[in-house]
């Protein structure tokens, strides 16, 4: 009798999970209050235990740090005197560049987003998904289809938000797909993540036409058609750019400039990109 | 009652640390599974019933956690606490063995079970390559920790369920 009734409560599971499944592919809209409750109950213990995570290990990698932090300093003396030499002279261009743009008119630079940071809190588990979650959320403005920044590149994009939370998925995700430009020539190319490259540090690039002129190194930034990144942020460099089979396009590698393996804090952008296609990551 | 609470916060326990601890860690090449290893032995430890209500639970925390379809973690998670459950009758206190060769079943149906709905369907086809760089790692790393975990959940059980045994003799 007992197993019976297990079997009759596997059943209505699986049949109440397919449901699930097949109504929020399309819609998890109504989902998100249910996943703000328990954020509000689950974001504050993973704060704290990746907080006393941190700080554990942080005493123990700070000793092995300070080794490398003194031959740095020296290393970074000689930098340090190149690139005031080098600050002169960007200084003055950056004049020139003031006149300029105001000349063309182009104040509307892309840099002057509206950003808040934030901390990361949590990683998926296992290597299958390249997903995090940061302790900022609605609260702090943050919506859905805000683009994140770190080590001044493109890190993701926010889909889906708490009131103290935000889950970000990263770029280097296998379901990642950034519009994107090479920033010289303007051909417009997709940055994709792909799991197989992400451990050696790169991203697919395809879809450049054939007379696309992309070369090896050249910065590669969101473009200005996406429908859910801002234009004008770089997403990294451009990497072995060969046609392609079919004759119509090229594609190669992306290096991101963003370190994806210990990302701690994060630059969220407030701003969203209005559209008339609400869809997000395409 | 008692026994299902601590298991609870046990679960809870270990969905954080998998999420908040590990990829603190920056050495390791893989993770354990430690919400499967938990689901799998309170299944395997108590039965059919209970292993459904551990997997409900455990599988609900990652579908909150991530977005994406709701219930597919929790579909693949109530089916291993009824799977393991069923397994009951085998259990043994101290027989380990059971419960390793589990933990390499379930750990690649788990693996199978993402790769299949949510790369191949894509058109991920270079099953060799995720095999051998994800499958094959975690694991590896699920079953050399279950090895130690289970011992410690055996030993959690045995005490609880002393405590529980002796209180209701004296209700009864």
């Amino acid at each position: 009798m007992e197993s019976k009734y297990n079997r009759y409560i596997l059943i209505a599971i699986t049949v109440c999970c397919l449901l699930l499944i097949v109504v929020t592919t399309f819609t998890d809209q109504w989902l998100a209050p249910l996943r703000t409750a328990v954020g509000y109950l689950v974001t504050p213990i993973q704060s704290g235990v990746n907080r006393a995570g941190v700080l554990l290990y942080d005493g123990v990698a700070d000793y092995s740090k300070l080794k490398t932090a003194l031959r740095e300093n020296a290393e970074l003396r000689d930098q340090i005197a190149a690139l005031t030499e080098e600050n002169n002279r960007l200084t003055s261009e950056v004049f020139e560049l003031d006149r300029l743009r105001e000349l063309y008119d182009l104040d509307r630079e892309y840099m002057q987003y509206e950003k808040t940071a934030a901390r990361v809190i949590a990683n998926d588990s296992g290597d299958w998904f390249q997903v995090f979650r940061v302790d900022k959320g609605s609260a702090d403005g943050i919506r859905e289809g805000n683009n994140v920044l770190a080590g001044g590149g493109l890190v993701g994009i926010v889909t889906d938000v708490g009131a103290h939370y935000a889950t970000v998925r990263s770029i280097i995700d296998d379901s990642s797909r950034v519009s994107a430009m090479a920033l010289q020539s303007g051909d417009t190319c997709i940055v994709g993540g792909d799991l197989t490259l992400y451990r050696e540090g790169r991203l697919t690039l395809s879809n450049i036409q054939k007379d696309g002129d992309v070369k090896d190194g050249d910065r590669i930034v969101t473009s200005n058609i996406s429908s859910s990144y801002l234009p004008g942020i770089l997403i990294g460099y451009a990497k072995d750019i060969t046609l392609d089979n079919n004759q119509l396009t090229s594609s190669g590698y992306l290096v991101p400039v963003a370190e994806f393996h210990n990302l701690r804090e994060v630059l969220i952008i407030t701003d969203v990109k209005e559209t008339a296609d609400p869809e997000v990551g395409s | 009652m008692k026994r299902t609470l601590v298991n609870v916060i046990l679960i809870l326990t270990a969905f954080t640390i998998q999420n908040c601890v590990f990829p603190l860690i920056p050495v390791l090449v893989s993770t354990p599974n430690l919400l499967l290893i938990l689901t799998f032995s309170f299944a395997f430890m108590d039965g059919r019933r209970m292993g459904m209500i551990y997997g409900l639970l455990a599988g609900i925390l990652l579908d909150l956690f991530y977005s994406g379809p709701f219930g597919f973690y929790t579909l693949f998670y109530v089916y291993v606490g009824y799977g393991n459950g069923s397994c009951t009758k085998y259990f043994y206190e101290d027989f380990v063995t059971i419960p390793l060769v589990l933990s390499i079943v379930n750990e690649l149906a788990y693996n199978l079970y993402v790769y299949v709905f949510r790369f191949l369907i894509r058109g991920r086809l270079d099953f060799m390559y995720y095999f051998r760089e994800l499958m094959v790692p975690e694991t590896i790393f699920t079953v050399v920790t279950t090895l130690f975990l289970y011992r410690l959940l055996l030993y959690i059980n045995r005490k609880l369920r002393a405590y529980e045994s002796g209180r209701d003799t004296t209700f009864v």
